[in-house]
């Protein structure tokens, strides 16, 4: 009978940091904007533009790591189904556990990468890209959705 | 005790098993990437520079401002937009192995189709700058002066006068 006490005590020391812990989260928080663009110019938006970069807020149990990926798309769509070539780079992605954009840690956002969430359970992730307009490219407005993966390791 | 051994190791296999399920939590979250393609650039060779009969030994002159034998562009292009042109021009016209030359570039850019109220220029390769008018559109006319030598040897002359302009 003592020894059932101690497996429920064990039991119930196991479960319970789980039971307390920040549920993860992803917030998108900002759109990567890329502005006004002329046909046949390349147009690049850094991961650290404070206005054009895109940006996610994740959360989660502080001081414990996370996977981040990104669903990212080949190119944005604009009038009449017509595509404008979107492209990332091997640093177009950066994480700042002090959500601060001056202070990010580069990586490439077609790759997953570990991050760890401050002591608050927070952090940021940025990200940039190149659009690159035809020299015949329509013109309009063009769009398309970035999601952000978060797979959190208590 | 045993029997409470074996409880005790149930529960804390059941434990490991509650405790391996919630290791994978996922969550995710979207933004929007955006962005606003301006007009493309089209340039048409609407006029030809016609100099018409020339004689040996008598230059001749076409004046941009000149409504019938002056070259003419039309651009078009996003509105009230800044553009950069240069030109590709000869230095003869030809035939047959035989040069009448041609220089004395004179030129005129607007953004209306009229040579006057916009801006005299000297077509040259070197890039210059222009602003597109508010309705999209820019007019380039060009003129040139054709020196015949006094041995040049009669036919049908001609030459190309290329426009480039990009944003």
């Amino acid at each position: 009978m003592r020894g059932l006490r101690y497996a429920f005590l064990l039991t119930a020391t196991a479960i319970m940091p789980l039971a307390g812990q920040r549920p993860i989260s992803v917030t998108g928080i900002q759109s990567l904007t890329f502005g006004t663009l002329l046909p046949g110019m390349p147009t690049v938006v850094s991961r650290t533009d404070p206005v054009k970069s895109g940006r996610f807020d994740l959360g989660g149990p502080h001081d414990t790591q996370g996977q981040v990926s990104f669903s990212l798309p080949s190119v944005l769509t604009g009038p009449a189904g017509a595509t404008l070539p979107l492209f990332f780079s091997g640093s177009d992605a950066g994480y700042s556990q002090s959500q601060n954009i001056g202070s990010q840690i580069g990586f490439d956002p077609k790759q997953p990468f570990l991050v760890t969430f401050s002591g608050q359970g927070r952090g940021s992730v940025y990200l940039g890209g190149t659009a690159q307009p035809a020299p015949t490219q329509r013109a309009g407005s063009y769009s398309g959705t970035i999601t952000l993966n978060l797979t959190a390791f208590p | 005790m045993y029997t409470a051994s074996k409880a005790a190791l149930a529960t804390l296999v059941l434990a490991l098993v509650a405790g391996t399920t919630v290791r994978a939590q996922g969550v995710n979250g979207s933004i929007t990437a955006t962005a606003s393609v301006q007009s493309p650039i089209a340039v048409a060779g609407v006029q030809n520079l016609a100099f018409g009969n020339v004689f040996p030994g008598v230059a001749k002159t076409v004046a941009y401002s000149d409504a019938t034998n002056a070259g003419r562009f039309d651009v078009t292009g996003q509105a009230s937009t800044p553009v950069t042109y240069s030109f590709t021009l000869p230095a003869n016209l030809t035939t047959g192995g035989n040069n009448l030359p041609i220089g004395s570039w004179t030129g005129y850019v607007n953004g209306a189709n009229s040579t006057s109220g916009g801006a005299a220029i000297t077509p040259s390769s070197t890039p210059a700058g222009s602003t597109l008018s508010a309705g999209g559109t820019l007019y380039f006319f060009v003129g040139a002066t054709v020196t015949p030598p006094v041995n040049l040897p009669a036919g049908s002359y001609t030459g190309t006068v290329t426009l480039t302009v990009s944003y």
